[in-house]
């Protein structure tokens, strides 16, 4: 299932999905911590619902982005049993090359924009 | 899966019927995906709730809302990738079920809670115009079951609550008028003033707008005339005493806002309760066109609305809200019964 495709040029992510591999960078998590922290990156302006998160984390796996981890509970949270998922080094290729490509569009904006962009 | 533990903060009745919902919802998604994260995604929406249980009614609603988005989107989109992915290997009766599900849970939702309109009369002119194109909230005024009651925001008929109910006469048909006369009240018009219980009510919303008097129409309820119906005419029959109508129980009075241009409850009769289907919520499409075209689209209808759309339009009736309005109940004349 996770068999990564032959390398070549990455494409583009779309926000969610590009969100959800920065939640993943630092460690693994399970989607309700996915969720809370792509809030937080974002200061509230995207918070995934379930489909959407769930939708994406399909197509992530299938491209081998990430990857499942085991299932365990949250002991902060309840005793519940949680799918736990974590980055692969496909996903952290795209990941960067996605933030580069934003990055060069920052700087375009800047330099082209009166007054900076604030 | 394991059982939800016995968490301190337990679920809201509210959210827990909303939660029973989402999970019917999921029904909507391709089987295999339902399958892989129709759990986790039941224990994320359980998660947003335990977060939601403290804030305040306008988060809950946006909770509410941003999840119905989620779930429109995704699921067509679910769908169609699991078409797309699985292409020759799945079955044609597989694919049928699918969509068959998907399209079910849509229908409801359209059937269900809100319908599309037109107003094809001017018997609320002054309030709704002809070509007036709106939304019917079927929900606020539905008999509520003892489960709906508690989950949907229902809401009593009262005097002033502009209706839309099936036509008694023919219930292919829809009318919309304003609710006068609810069970037990007796109302009686005296030259265009309608009284009821023996007030005189001041109408803010009416709209008088003939030339010439005629005594059926103006001074109801007098005798049955040609143009009363023969459920009119039963009406004059049982439950007209002393020059004054009794509205019987599970029986609706209404009449048009335009006054003396309106077929309403004084020529056919009462609506039953069971006959009302919902309440006005908004304009969408205002457009300017005959009564005819209307009632049903005709070709030359559609050619009109091609051409025409940009100037046809009643543009500033876009998102227009028709409001309720209690008349005021002026005290009783000296006469009164």
């Amino acid at each position: 299932m996770t068999k990564p495709p032959p390398p070549r040029e990455l494409p583009p992510l779309t926000p969610p999905v590009f969100h959800i591999l920065l939640a993943l960078a630092s460690e693994e998590r399970h989607g309700y911590g996915i969720m809370q922290d792509v809030a937080r990156q974002t200061a509230g302006t995207l918070q995934l619902g379930p489909g959407t998160l769930y939708g994406c984390l399909k197509r992530m796996l299938a491209a081998g982005f990430v990857e499942e981890s085991d299932e365990r509970p949250d002991p902060a949270l309840d005793d519940e049993r949680r799918r736990y998922y974590r980055m692969t080094a496909l996903g952290q290729r795209a990941v960067r090359a996605e933030a580069r490509r934003l990055h060069g569009a920052v700087v375009a904006a800047k330099t082209r924009l009166a007054g900076g962009i604030s | 899966m394991t059982p939800h533990s016995a968490h301190a903060d337990a679920p809201s009745p509210m959210l827990a019927s909303f939660g029973r919902i989402y999970s019917a919802l999921l029904y909507a998604y391709p089987r295999d995906f339902r399958l892989q994260y129709g759990a986790a995604m039941q224990q994320l929406f359980r998660d947003r709730c335990r977060d939601l249980a403290r804030s305040g009614p306008l988060a809950k609603l946006a909770f509410a809302l941003q999840l119905a988005a989620d779930w429109l989107v995704t699921s067509v989109r679910e769908q169609a990738a699991a078409c797309w992915t699985a292409g020759h290997k799945q079955t044609t009766r597989g694919f049928v079920t699918e969509w068959a599900v998907t399209l079910g849970i849509y229908l409801f939702v359209t059937t269900t809670l809100v319908q599309a309109y037109v107003i094809p009369t001017g018997s609320m002119e002054g309030t709704l115009r002809v070509g007036d194109h709106m939304l019917v909230d079927r929900v606020t005024y539905a008999q509520p079951g003892p489960l709906g009651a508690r989950l949907l925001p229902y809401r009593e008929l009262a005097h002033g609550d502009i209706v839309a109910f099936l036509y008694p006469e023919d219930t292919r048909m829809t009318y919309v008028k304003r609710l006068i006369g609810l069970p037990g009240d007796r109302i009686r018009m005296e030259n265009r003033q309608v009284i009821r219980n023996g007030h005189p009510l001041l109408e803010p919303y009416t709209q008088h707008i003939a030339l010439f008097p005629d005594a059926y129409r103006d001074d109801f309820p007098l005798a049955p005339e040609a143009e009363t119906t023969p459920r009119g005419r039963e009406m004059f029959e049982h439950h007209v005493l002393h020059g004054e109508l009794t509205v019987p129980p599970g029986m609706l009075f209404v009449l048009g806002d335009n006054r003396e241009n309106s077929l309403d409850s004084r020529y056919w009769g009462f609506v039953p309760r069971s006959y009302v289907v919902g309440k006005p919520l908004f304009v969408y499409w205002s457009y300017d066109a005959p009564t005819g075209d209307l009632k049903e689209w005709t070709f030359g209808h559609v050619v009109d609305v091609a051409t025409h759309f940009f100037t046809k339009t009643r543009w500033d009736r876009t998102f227009l809200v028709p409001r309720s309005q209690a008349a005021r109940e002026l005290p009783a004349a000296g006469a009164a019964r």
